[in-house]
C-alpha cells in the first residue's frame, strides 16, 4: 500500500520537476536574448526631445554592436551614466575618439561654445535637446566601455512606431 | 528504415546533441557572469590556457596585468586567481580591493588593479615616483573610483588615465588558487616592496 502510494508521489514528483525544467529554460532564453541580443526598454525624461517623448517610450534596443565595436556618431546609444552605476541613460553618440568636437556650453544662458578633442577609447554623447540635457557637456567624455547598447526604433506609442 | 527516416533520425540526435552543449555553456556562463569565475593573471607576452578561456565570460577577450603592476602581490609568472562578480554589481566593491576593470583607453582590454580611494576621497599620488618625489591631490569625483597598481613604479593606472567611473569596474579578486605556494586571499593592503619602508611599518605598527 506505501510502495503504491511512493510510487504515484515519485511519478508526479518527476512530472512537476520535468515541467519547471521546461519553464525554466524558457526563462534563461528570454534572459539571454534581453540581456545579450535585443530588448524593448522604457525610456524617459526631456533629454531627448523631440525624437524620444518626456513621459516614456519603449524602444528595441539592441546589445550587440557596441561589443563588435559599430557604435558610431549618430547612434542613439544606452550608457552606464559615470556620475551613477545604477542609472542607464539614453543619449546621442556626437563623436568617437580623436574627433574634435565643438559645443554650447549652456544654451540657454549664453552662446560660448568649447571646441575639445575626445580622448582615446572615449565618446562624446549629447542628448537632443540640448536645453535640458545632462550629457558630456557636464560630465565631459565617457569611455566607451560604459556603453550599454544601442537603441533602433520604438515600438510604442503606436504611432511613433519606426526608426528613430 | 528507409533514407529519409534514417536521415531525420540522425538531424534528431545532432539537434539534441547540440542542445545539451548549449545548455552546458549557459550554465557556465551563468556562474561566471553572475557569480564569479576563476582569472589568469598574466603579464604581457604570455598566452591563456585554452580550458580557462572556455570558462571565462565571452564578453572578455583577455585578461591581463600590464607588466608587473601588481607586484609584489600577484608575481610575474602566470597566476590563477578567483574573480568573483557580486560585488561590483552591488556596489561593495571599496577601498583596498583589487578588481578587474575595463580599460578607459581601450574598451577590449581588461587591467588588474587595487581600488585606492572611493568618490569623494582625497587622494594624494606620487605623479613619477622614478624620477622625482613631486605629488598631487585630487577628490575623487562622484560614481568614479581611483586605481592604482600595487607596483607604482611600473604600473599604468589612475595616475595616467585619471579616475574610473564605477561602472567600469567588472570584478573582485579574492583568491588566489594557483601555483600552490601562493594559495590563499588576496591581501587588502599593498604589501610593502621596498625592505626599508617594510621595516618602518613593521617598527610603527609594533
Amino acid at each position: 500500500m506505501m510502495k503504491q502510494l511512493f510510487g504515484k508521489w515519485s511519478a508526479i514528483a518527476k512530472e512537476s520537476i520535468d515541467r519547471a525544467a521546461i519553464v525554466a529554460k524558457l526563462l534563461c532564453l528570454l534572459h539571454v536574448t534581453n540581456t545579450y541580443i535585443f530588448s524593448p526598454t522604457l525610456v524617459y525624461g526631456p533629454s531627448m526631445l523631440p525624437t524620444l517623448n518626456l513621459t516614456g517610450d519603449v524602444v528595441l534596443s539592441e546589445y550587440v554592436s557596441h561589443r563588435l565595436g559599430k557604435v558610431g556618431p549618430g547612434d542613439v546609444v544606452l550608457v552606464q551614466s559615470p556620475e551613477n552605476p545604477r542609472k542607464m541613460i539614453t543619449k546621442r553618440v556626437v563623436a568617437m575618439e580623436g574627433d574634435a568636437v565643438s559645443y554650447l556650453v549652456d544654451p540657454s544662458r549664453s552662446d560660448r561654445s568649447r571646441t575639445i578633442v575626445v580622448p582615446k577609447g572615449h565618446v562624446w554623447n549629447q542628448g537632443d535637446n540640448i536645453y535640458a540635457s545632462n550629457d558630456s557637456r557636464n560630465f565631459g567624455p565617457i569611455p566607451y566601455g560604459l556603453i550599454q547598447g544601442k537603441v533602433r526604433c520604438r515600438v510604442w506609442p503606436l504611432d511613433g512606431f519606426g526608426s528613430l | 528504415m528507409s533514407l529519409f527516416q534514417q536521415w531525420a533520425f540522425l538531424v534528431k540526435e545532432a539537434l539534441d546533441k547540440s542542445f545539451l552543449l548549449a545548455k552546458f555553456f549557459c550554465a557556465v556562463h551563468v556562474t561566471n557572469t553572475y557569480l564569479g569565475s576563476t582569472a589568469v593573471v598574466k603579464t604581457k607576452n604570455q598566452t591563456l590556457p585554452l580550458i580557462l578561456s572556455l570558462c571565462r565570460n565571452p564578453t572578455i577577450s583577455y585578461l591581463q596585468v600590464f607588466g608587473p603592476s601588481m607586484l609584489p602581490t600577484f608575481s610575474l609568472t602566470n597566476e590563477l586567481v578567483l574573480l568573483e562578480r557580486i560585488s561590483t554589481r552591488n556596489g561593495k566593491a571599496g577601498t583596498g580591493d583589487v578588481v578587474v576593470l575595463q580599460s578607459p583607453e581601450n574598451p577590449r582590454k581588461f587591467v588588474t588593479k587595487r581600488i585606492t580611494g572611493m568618490e569623494g576621497d582625497k587622494i594624494t599620488y606620487i605623479v613619477d615616483p622614478k624620477n622625482n618625489d613631486k605629488t598631487e591631490t585630487i577628490i575623487v569625483p562622484k560614481g568614479h573610483v581611483w586605481v592604482q597598481g600595487d607596483n607604482i613604479y611600473n604600473s599604468y593606472d589612475s595616475r595616467n588615465f585619471g579616475p574610473v567611473p564605477y561602472g567600469l569596474l567588472k570584478g573582485k579578486i579574492f583568491w588566489k588558487i594557483w601555483p600552490t605556494s601562493a594559495f590563499g586571499s588576496v591581501a587588502k593592503r599593498p604589501e610593502t616592496v621596498d625592505p626599508a619602508l617594510k621595516d618602518l611599518e613593521q617598527a610603527n605598527q609594533s
